[in-house]
This record gives C-alpha cells, structure tokens and sequence, in this order.
C-alpha cells in the first residue's frame, strides 16, 4: 500500500480523540490576544527604520558644524538635498504603506510571500537611497568647505605650495571613504542580521516555490 | 455588530477547530509549540474574518489562512524549543522494542513527513484533507501540473526517507 494512503486511513480516523477540543471560552480568549506574525515585526522595524532616518535628518540639521556650514553660501546644495529628501521619504512611505495594505492571509502562498517581499524590497530601498544620500551629502560638503572655507582652503594651498598637494587630495579622499564605509558596513550588518534571521523561512519557502514553477 | 461577529466567528471557529490542530500537527513537533501555532492561527482568522464572505467554505477558507499562517507568517516563539518530545521518542523505542504493526509503520510515517519541507508539508496536508490538484494549485499558488509533478516527488521522498 502507498504510504501516504496508509497515513489518510490514520488521518480520517475520528479526529475527535486526537486532538485537545478547546471550548467556546478559550477560543474568545485566544482572538482578544496579540498576533506575533512576521507581517508585525515587519511593519515595525519598517516604521523604525523611517523613523531612525528621519531622527538622523533632524539630528544632523540641528548640529553644530551645519550652523557652522550655513555661513558658506550652500543653500545651493542644501536645498535641493533637502527637498529631495522629503520627497524621497514620502515616496517610500506611500509605497511601503500601499504594499503593506495588499498583504492579505486569504491570497495563495505564493501571492502572500511576493506581497511581504515587495513591502520588504521598499523599505530597502529606501535604506540604499539614504546611504547614496549620505555619500553625496558627504562630498557635497567637502566641496563646499574647499570652495569656501578659508581655513580649508589654507591648508591645501600650503600643501599645494610644499609639492604634497597629491598626497593631501589622496589621504582626504581615503579618510574619508573609510568613514563612510565604515558607517555603511555596520548599517549593512545590521540589517543583514535583522533580516537574515526574520526572513529565513519566508524566502526559503519562496524560492521553494518559484523553484516548482521553472 | 462586533459581539456578533465574535459570536459567529467563535461558534464557527470552534465547530472547525479540528482542521487548525490538524495543520499544528504537522508542522509543529511539541504541545507548546501546537498550543503557540494554534493561537497564531485563530488570530489571524480572526483578523481576516471580517472580509470573509461567505462565497467560499469557512471550511475551505479556513486551509489557506491556516497553512498561509504556517508556511509564511508564523514565529516561532522564543519560549518554545523545537525537538521531539520525550514522550513520543519512548513511544518509539518501545514500539520498535514490541511491535512491527501498522501502528509502527504509522509512527515512522509522520516523523517522516516532519522531514519535509514547509511547501511538501502543505502538499501532503492538502492531499491528505482530499483536496483536488485544482484546490491544492489554487492554495498555494502553483499551476496543476506542477502541484501534482511535485506531489509524486514527495512520495517519493517519503519512500526514501522509510527505506534509506
């Protein structure tokens, strides 16, 4: 005999014996609890992380070295990275916002995890577009303090006068990539981490299933 | 209206209860663990019970929430540590010590399907709850064809993992 038939025979036997029969009482207690899905974590962390970038924009425009920044003329450059980030942001929170509303328990599996994915896909989005962000943020201030800050402007003149104008374009540039990568590197980690583990089970299962349909 | 909708959901809920034990039993290996899915599962019907229109068996809409909730959206709780329970492992010894039955046989069959994958596990439940290919490729997204290529797989599988 198949075996799976040998195994319906056991599961069609009178279910009643097998399993625990939860009375009326302990199901109403069980909907007036909280859920603990992943679609809830998600959106959690989803929301964190529009808050936490959102917290950094605030942070960084209150700080000292902006106020000190905003006696150069860079309104040019401040802005337009201003406002493109506030549209940017509303953007991404329209769209993450709309995906997150198309996630449905009564769509098929695959129809589910695609729509967790997408939510998923834009909030990433919008992490790459705040780390391109920073890096053009970063450079656009070096420019400008080159451009207009006297005490910069110094200091690369006289390198420029001792013949080490090279060495001292090269050991800025360098410094500060490292900086940045270093920021971008834990942020990366971070959400490597996070997601690795929150959604293991989802795209294993996902591919699982796209695997079928090749 | 809530009160009533909580009313109908409950009466409806607890008249089904078997079909969610039944997706716990497969995909969980302890009672905390059945206990935890089971809850999981009841809130998430709950929360899409309003859109529920009755077009369809609560029954039949009951599998997709259930096995969605399993397959996708399920955590595991942090209390819960995932093995065999021991009671289950002397069952095991034992019957492997006294009897070579049906029962044994039968014993072996689930720790085998606890083998499977999530999506072979939801295959496996669907054909043993005697969905049709159509059912089975509508649940989970799959065409026909491809949900009952994947079924033979998992047969045989199954064979092998009985008879290494």
């Amino acid at each position: 005999m198949d075996e799976l038939e040998l195994l319906k025979k056991d599961w069609k036997k009178d279910d009643t014996l097998k399993y625990p029969k939860l009375s009326y009482n302990e199901i109403y207690t069980m909907i007036l609890r909280k859920s603990s899905s992943i679609v809830k974590w998600i959106f959690i962390i989803s929301i964190l992380e529009f808050v936490f970038w959102t917290f950094i924009a605030f942070a960084f425009k209150g700080s000292k070295s902006l106020k000190e920044f905003e006696k150069f003329d860079s309104d040019f450059v401040i802005i337009p990275l201003t406002i493109a980030g506030y549209i940017v942001l509303a953007y991404f929170f329209y769209l993450f916002y709309r995906n997150y509303r198309n996630i449905s328990v009564t769509d098929n599996a695959k129809v589910l995890m695609e729509n967790i994915l997408k939510t998923r896909r834009t909030v990433r989005q919008y992490v790459a577009f705040n780390l391109v962000y920073l890096v053009i943020a970063t450079f656009a201030g070096i420019y400008i303090q080159f451009d207009q800050n006297p005490a910069v402007i110094n200091r690369a003149e006289m390198a420029s006068a001792n013949g080490e104008a090279f060495m001292f374009y090269a050991k800025l540039f360098l410094m500060t990539s490292a900086v940045l990568l270093i920021i971008i590197g834990i942020l990366l980690l971070f959400y490597w981490l996070i997601y690795g583990i929150l959604l293991k089970r989802l795209n294993r299962n996902y591919k699982e299933l796209r695997k079928l349909e090749v | 209206m809530n009160k009533e909708l909580e009313h109908s959901f409950v009466e409806l809920l607890e008249e089904h209860q078997n079909i969610v034990h039944k997706v716990c039993r497969l995909y969980t290996n302890n009672q905390d663990a059945h206990n935890d899915l089971f809850q999981e599962i009841t809130i998430q019907l709950w929360k899409a019970y309003p859109k529920f229109r009755g077009d369809s068996k609560f029954s039949t809409w009951m599998y997709r929430v259930g096995l969605n909730t399993a397959i996708t959206l399920y955590r595991k709780s942090k209390r819960i540590i995932n093995t065999y329970d021991i009671e289950s492992f002397q069952f095991k010894i034992k019957a492997e010590e006294y009897d070579d039955t049906e029962e044994q046989q039968l014993k072996l069959l689930y720790q085998a399907v606890h083998q499977l994958n999530d999506i072979e596990k939801a295959l496996v439940f669907l054909y043993l709850e005697d969905k049709d290919y159509r059912e089975i490729s509508e649940t989970l997204g799959i065409s026909e064809v491809n949900a009952r290529v994947k079924m033979n797989r998992v047969k045989t599988k199954l064979k092998t993992i009985l008879n290494p």
